[in-house]
């Protein structure tokens, strides 16, 4: 099964939503579809996190919020050279984060 | 018989380079001076390290009892191969750093205290250890260990340091991390910073004699009142700690 | 609507405070509750965030009237994130300007250094978005990172500014015996000078050690009361004029111009709107800077400046002590500190003090008219007050 980040799409207005919640904040609806979200979109800002949580052993996280094709947008680690404002991208789902014996997958992006 | 007996005891230092004393510019625009000292200079240390014994916080306790002996071991020479670098603002204390040689190859970093907090002082102090081990005696690695989370963040992970559990550690005998010469190289835009040669007034002032710490960590009044807050909510016990602190402050 | 006054008002210094957290709450009541001559109160309103996490303490408000003594009065904790300081004053406000109480005893608390600063940091995160945020390691600065490097790109705000607004506030922070930072700092050590890489790192590029508030620990109470209350007192006659709240969107990547802080924008325009003023009126503003750009962004959104403008004002010197409009003169969270239940009440604390004209060194002359703005989230729940000297 392909993994993959689900948005939640208004059943009225076709909105797509990112994270889910529970009324449209367009048109005020409850019904929702899932519609997987688009792994192509545009960096919109990024930040190199230089002392993440205890967790995580690395010495920099890289953060940025992209905008995806569908203009839906997605916060998301980065592993990119050298990010710049506007720059294309394309995300893959990985392992973003392990909490004791947890560990949580989530959206990663590279260059495209 | 004495005589003899100490000859014994007393280690002989191989000869190493001396760590050329640098200077930096505080993000107060302070100029701190870091500069290795001789034996006779470390009765002036121990007094201002011998009190942060009683700061049970951050591990100023641990760290200060483990250098306050090793700065006794060197002074009566009972260590062998130990060197100690001063950081100081206009004369002042502001950090102490120490370690010594395991072989011509490897260096064993023992503490880094600072006698100043907020500037990032401690930053500087270990990175000067840690060019004097790399660049200055030219070894391959130097072997380090945390005693705080806050140092193992440091250093374990932000400079990526090597395992070498295999050794343990001079500090507790706890598995040792080495910061290794390539390692080093990587980060050497914030481990190397700081300009030689020192004016000759700057230098003049440090040299001088080594003045009490202006703003040292200071212990609770209560000495226990880190440990007791967990288990003593009400705090009736440290009421008068308390007023004292708001009461006496500056 | 009853008018509200504040009568009564104490603070700890905001620092690392060794004794438990109900004696930090304790410690500022009792200053203000001395300030008014009142020895008891109708209800009390306690503002925290972090206790049960970081302290192992929850129903503070409880704790506190046993504490002071003043059971069986009705109490409460409100926990509304960083804001929940300002927030607790706005309820304590409602209770009073609708006659449900006439005196009310808001106290905010924190003590965030029990644990280490890595925890800390953990827990301030705990409030962005669990699933899209909190899950990739977003702590509040990567998000002031993001912020900020989005901010700087769009209208030319440099490291400077940003470094000047650290270096202003340090030095307000010099005449607050209360603050967390008594450390003058200048543009040399922190950005020019060859060693600022080390003196003042990257911590979520393009934000650096010195663009962050300390972690801080603190409590700060206000006692507001009605007019007839408030006159007995012989207290200067400062009038809580306007309360303001407003939200945004959970997550940040959600907000329609990332750079926009609607929420500010929106509380700050309520606020005005109740207390019948413009923000020009305004004398002396304590602005939520836990990271400098937010200083710059929060003067601009409440109307101070144009959108874009207020990193000219800054440059030009109006918000610096002696300004036109000085923001933060406490030092702010920057270098005031930013115990995070405590703030809001610690900026009104800061407001009263300067509009009654106790505030000594760091006094803004004349000042007649304050603002305070708490920022709770990133930016998801915004608190505003506005106070004015009567008479």
């Amino acid at each position: 099964m392909k993994e993959q980040i689900l948005g939640y799409k208004c059943s009225k207005c076709k909105t797509v939503h990112y994270p889910n919640r529970a009324i449209c904040r367009k048109c005020g609806n409850d019904k929702f579809e899932i519609e997987p979200l688009p792994d192509k979109g545009k960096l919109l800002t990024f930040t190199h996190l230089y002392n993440p949580a205890g967790d995580f052993e690395v010495p920099v996280l890289d953060l940025g919020i992209v905008e995806l094709s569908n203009g839906c947008r997605i916060t998301g680690q980065m592993k990119i050279e050298n990010p710049k404002i506007g720059m294309k991208v394309i995300g893959k789902i990985e392992k973003v984060r392990q909490s004791g014996y947890t560990s949580y997958k989530g959206m990663v992006f590279y260059k495209a | 018989m004495a005589i003899e007996l100490e000859k014994l005891l007393r280690p002989v230092d191989n000869p190493v380079p001396l760590f050329p004393a640098k200077f930096v510019t505080l993000a107060n625009g302070e100029e701190m001076v870091i500069r290795q000292i001789t034996r006779e200079e470390i009765p002036a240390l121990l007094p201002h390290v011998a009190k942060l014994i009683q700061v049970e916080r951050d591990y100023y306790d641990i760290v200060s009892a483990r250098l306050y002996a090793e700065l006794l071991g060197y002074y009566r020479y009972r260590v062998q191969d130990e060197y100690v670098l001063v950081a100081q603002i206009n004369g002042h204390l502001a950090a102490i750093v120490n370690g010594r040689c395991l072989n011509p190859q490897v260096g064993v970093s023992y503490h880094t205290l600072a006698l100043r907090r907020g500037l990032r002082i401690g930053a500087h102090a270990f990175a000067a250890k840690m060019e004097y081990h790399i660049d200055i005696m030219k070894q391959k690695e130097v072997l380090v260990v945390a005693e705080s989370p806050i140092g193992f963040r440091r250093w374990m992970i932000e400079y990526q340091l090597e395992k070498r559990f295999e050794v343990a550690h001079e500090l507790g005998g706890v598995p040792s991390y080495a910061l290794t010469k390539k390692l080093f190289d990587r980060a050497r835009s914030s481990l190397v910073v700081g300009r030689r040669p020192v004016p000759e007034k700057l230098l003049e002032k440090a040299c001088e004699a080594i003045l009490p710490p202006t703003d040292p960590p200071k212990p609770p009044f209560d000495l226990l009142a880190a440990t007791r807050a967990m288990y003593d909510s009400t705090g009736t016990a440290l009421r008068a700690s308390r007023d004292q602190l708001e009461g006496g402050e500056k | 609507m009853r008018e509200v006054y504040v009568v009564g008002i104490g603070i700890t210094k905001f620092s690392r405070l060794e004794y438990p957290l109900v004696e930090i709450a304790a410690y500022p009541s009792i200053m203000a509750m001395k300030d008014c001559g009142l020895s008891s109160v109708d209800h009390v309103y306690v503002a925290n965030m972090g206790g049960s996490r970081l302290n192992r303490q929850t129903a503070l408000g409880s704790a506190l009237v046993d504490h002071l003594s003043l059971y069986p009065t009705g109490a409460e904790t409100i926990e509304n994130g960083p804001a929940s300081g300002a927030s607790a004053i706005k309820t304590g406000f409602m209770a009073v300007a609708s006659g449900v109480h006439d005196v009310v005893m808001v106290t905010g608390v924190e003590r965030m250094r029990e644990t280490n600063n890595l925890e800390a940091t953990d827990f301030v995160a705990s409030l962005a978005h669990p699933l899209a945020e909190q899950i990739y390691g977003v702590t509040l600065p990567s998000l002031a990172g993001m912020f900020a490097r989005l901010y700087m790109d769009k209208y030319g705000v440099t490291s400077k500014h940003l470094a000047m607004v650290a270096i202003k506030n340090h030095n307000h922070a010099l005449a607050n015996p209360f603050a967390h930072l008594h450390m003058p700092i200048t543009i040399e050590g922190i950005l020019e000078g060859p060693e600022a890489s080390t003196n003042n790192p990257f911590v979520a590029d393009p934000l650096r050690f010195f663009d962050m508030c300390p972690v801080s620990d603190g409590g700060a109470c206000l006692i507001l009361a009605s007019k007839d209350v408030a006159k007995k007192t012989k207290k200067p006659m400062i009038r809580l004029a306007g309360v303001g709240q407003a939200t945004d969107t959970h997550c940040v990547h959600e907000r329609k111009d990332p750079t926009d802080l609607l929420a500010v924008r929106e509380a700050a325009a309520r606020c005005f709107k109740m207390a019948g003023l413009k923000p020009k009126d305004v004398d002396v503003a304590e602005l939520h800077d836990a990271f400098t750009i937010l200083e710059i962004a929060e003067s601009e959104e409440v109307g101070f400046f144009k959108k874009g403008e207020g990193h000219i004002a800054l440059e030009k010197g109006y918000t610096a002590l002696g300004g036109k409009l000085p923001i933060n003169p406490s030092g702010g969270l920057k270098a005031k500190g930013h115990p995070v239940g405590a703030t809001g009440v610690g900026q009104a604390h800061e407001i009263v003090t300067q509009l009654r004209g106790e505030a000594g060194e760091r006094q803004v002359k004349n000042a007649k008219t304050g603002f305070s703005c708490n920022f709770g989230g990133f930016g998801n729940n915004v608190v505003a007050l506005a106070f004015q000297k009567e008479k």
